[in-house]
């Protein structure tokens, strides 16, 4: 039941992108579809669940004073382990997500979690965590992507719903992505508002 | 279990078992995953020659050793009595939007363009991407705007091409409209799109020794 | 010519901030005042010229031939996370005017992406070095362009964001998002630049 209250609270309390805002750069980059920000999404999450497990098993055995440290080769050496499966299994993916795989160790939201939650609680209620916050930031990605792919190509995860003359292409480009996660964000806030109304 | 305390000794006792542990199991991750990658980057290359020259159709073709020459590699294909069907170049554009643009052509005995793949690129992602299809399919206005579409939008059919299959570097001119050539370049990706023919007419000269856009850029470079 | 060709590529058609994406963090987070955005942008520029010589250094001289590759990701950010480190305690000895003004940006760079990540562009040599051999001068270079390029895009910002602060905004827009979607028109104009760079490397005949 408490494992649930933190999964739930990962994808909508504190959902990383929409409320934390944390993790801006692969948010804005590899959304330009659904799919490539799902699949963003997905490796976050990878990462994110295997650091907090670890660094919730190890914080007794960690001194303060190397924690960040610590917590960072613990994190990298996930995300290297990441970049390598990747490349050997889904070749395809690694090359359109390129430099934002590394990337993934700088991510504010996996190190911000490592500190703020594992170094705290215990491995169960840190794999939770890890799994709300992660599934959290994909939905998000995705929703950013599958907007983006709609009004910038008119397509839904990869198919073509609308013709190509319809298309906005602006939003497949960098201004798009600041744009499009204004409105969203925007809309978060003005439905939290009225709730609080 | 009470937390290690702060002094020297276990802090860089700890950094240094972690690092080291995280060091140990990262070359037993990549000794695992090297194979597979070695794999997927020969397998790439292996279908990217079948799928430039031959296509989908199911002849039985030899691949000759690569040949590699002024940075272009060249692979080519013959059918099973001996006789050449193509040759498959790996040509790389040093001035694509972010980068090397790298793509595989595959060009029949008289030069005609049979297929292309790009195997390496740097472009926007989604954008720059799209040259993965856009050079082999015909104009998708003409087919979307025809029905409901011109109907709503009330749109002419823009009549323009932009697939290169079966085109020849050695006759058609190989270069954007907007420079006078035969092809279209990519919505809002016209930088993507010279590089990309950019690199086509350098493996077919590399080949051939000229290609028909040879004499305009020559001019246009002066201007 | 192509080193200028670089310069102004990194700075203006392919800023960093503006349409790859990298250091979005600090240029959401530092933008509210142009004093402190211009402190950041020198903190970055100065950190990322000395991160890119030592991951380069690190990359050609140790990982390629000792065949360690795999190791780049999780040396780079220790690297980078000590050489911060270094900097701050340096910076406090030698010139404690200059601590003063950049001291508190230093913590941040560390998970500032955009270090990390030129500096894995530089020591792979998969960024835009205009037809040049990506040697480590021109990685150099390729790396302070973009550090301008960073700085720029922040200082503007925080100018703009500056303004935005006198005006009336509805509720729902308040704070991030007004900021993003000033960032996506930003951006926008950062797209005119775009061909700038071909049309001087015609000019130039490169």
């Amino acid at each position: 039941m408490n494992c649930f209250k933190t999964l739930v609270n990962g994808i909508v309390k504190e959902n990383p992108t929409f409320v934390l805002l944390l993790g801006m750069c692969p948010t804005l980059a590899t959304t330009s579809s659904a799919l490539n920000g799902m699949g963003m999404g997905v490796a976050t999450m990878f990462v994110l669940i295997c650091s907090n497990v670890f660094i919730s098993l190890l914080k007794n055995v960690i001194p303060d004073g190397v924690r960040i440290p610590c917590y960072i080769v613990v994190i990298a050496s996930f995300v290297t382990i990441l970049q390598m499966l990747m490349q050997a299994y889904v070749p395809s993916l690694y090359q359109t997500l390129g430099i934002f795989i590394p990337l993934i160790v700088v991510n504010c939201i996996i190190l911000g979690r490592a500190e703020a939650f594992a170094a705290k609680n215990n491995v169960l209620q840190s794999l939770c965590d890890g799994i709300g916050i992660g599934l959290g930031f994909t939905i998000a990605l995705t929703l950013l992507g599958m907007v983006r792919e709609l009004l910038g190509k008119g397509a839904f995860f990869g198919h073509q719903v609308l013709p190509e003359s319809m298309n906005m292409l602006v939003f497949v480009l960098a201004p798009g992505a600041f744009i499009t996660l204004g409105l969203l964000i925007a809309l978060v806030n003005s439905i939290k508002n009225r709730k609080a109304e | 279990m009470k937390k290690l305390e702060s002094n020297l000794k276990n802090m860089a006792v700890v950094l240094t078992v972690i690092s080291v542990v995280a060091a140990g199991l990262l070359a037993w991750v990549n000794g695992v995953t090297k194979t597979a990658i070695d794999r997927i980057n020969e397998q790439t290359v292996a279908d990217g020659i079948k799928s430039v020259t031959i296509g989908d159709s199911d002849v039985e073709f030899t691949v000759a050793a690569p040949q590699e020459k002024n940075g272009f590699i060249f692979h080519k294909v013959s059918d099973a009595a001996g006789n050449t069907i193509g040759t498959a170049v790996e040509s790389t554009d040093h001035n694509g939007f972010g980068g090397d643009l790298k793509v595989m052509v595959g060009f029949g005995p008289e030069g005609e363009i049979l297929g292309y793949k790009v195997l390496q690129h740097s472009e926007t992602p989604g954008l720059g991407a799209q040259a993965d299809d856009w050079f082999r399919q015909a104009s998708t206005d003409q087919a979307a705007q025809s029905g409901f579409a011109s109907f709503l939008l009330g749109a002419p059919a823009k009549a323009g091409n932009h697939n290169i299959i079966g085109m020849n570097p050695g006759d058609d001119m190989l270069t954007v409209s907007k420079d006078g050539g035969e092809v279209d370049a990519i919505t809002a990706s016209t930088i993507t799109s010279k590089a990309f023919l950019r690199a086509v007419n350098a493996a077919y000269k590399e080949l051939f020794g000229y290609t028909a856009a040879d004499g305009v850029s020559g001019a246009s470079s002066q201007n | 010519m192509a080193y200028f060709l670089i310069f102004i590529s990194a700075i203006f058609v392919n800023n960093i901030v503006l349409s790859q994406f990298l250091g979005i963090c600090p240029f959401l987070g530092v933008s509210k005042k142009v004093s402190t955005a211009a402190g950041m942008g020198i903190a970055v520029t100065f950190v990322l010229t000395v991160a890119v010589i030592v991951t380069y250094a690190l990359q050609h001289w140790v990982l390629d031939p000792l065949g360690l590759g795999y190791l780049q990701t999780i040396l780079f950010i220790l690297v980078i996370a000590g050489l911060v480190q270094m900097l701050e305690t340096i910076l406090k000895k030698v010139s404690p005017s200059l601590y003063q003004a950049l001291g508190i940006f230093l913590p941040l760079i560390t998970t500032n992406c955009c270090i990390l990540g030129v500096s894995i562009l530089v020591a792979n040599g998969t960024y835009n070095a205009q037809g040049l051999e990506p040697t480590l001068l021109v990685g150099v270079l390729y790396a302070f362009s973009t550090a301008i390029g960073f700085a720029l895009a922040l200082i503007i910002f925080a100018g703009i964001r500056q303004q935005l602060a006198t005006v009336r905004i509805p509720k729902g827009m308040q704070g991030m998002a007004i900021a993003l979607i000033t960032a996506g028109l930003l951006a926008m104009a950062f797209m005119g630049f775009s061909g700038v760079d071909h049309g001087i490397a015609t000019l130039a005949g490169i």
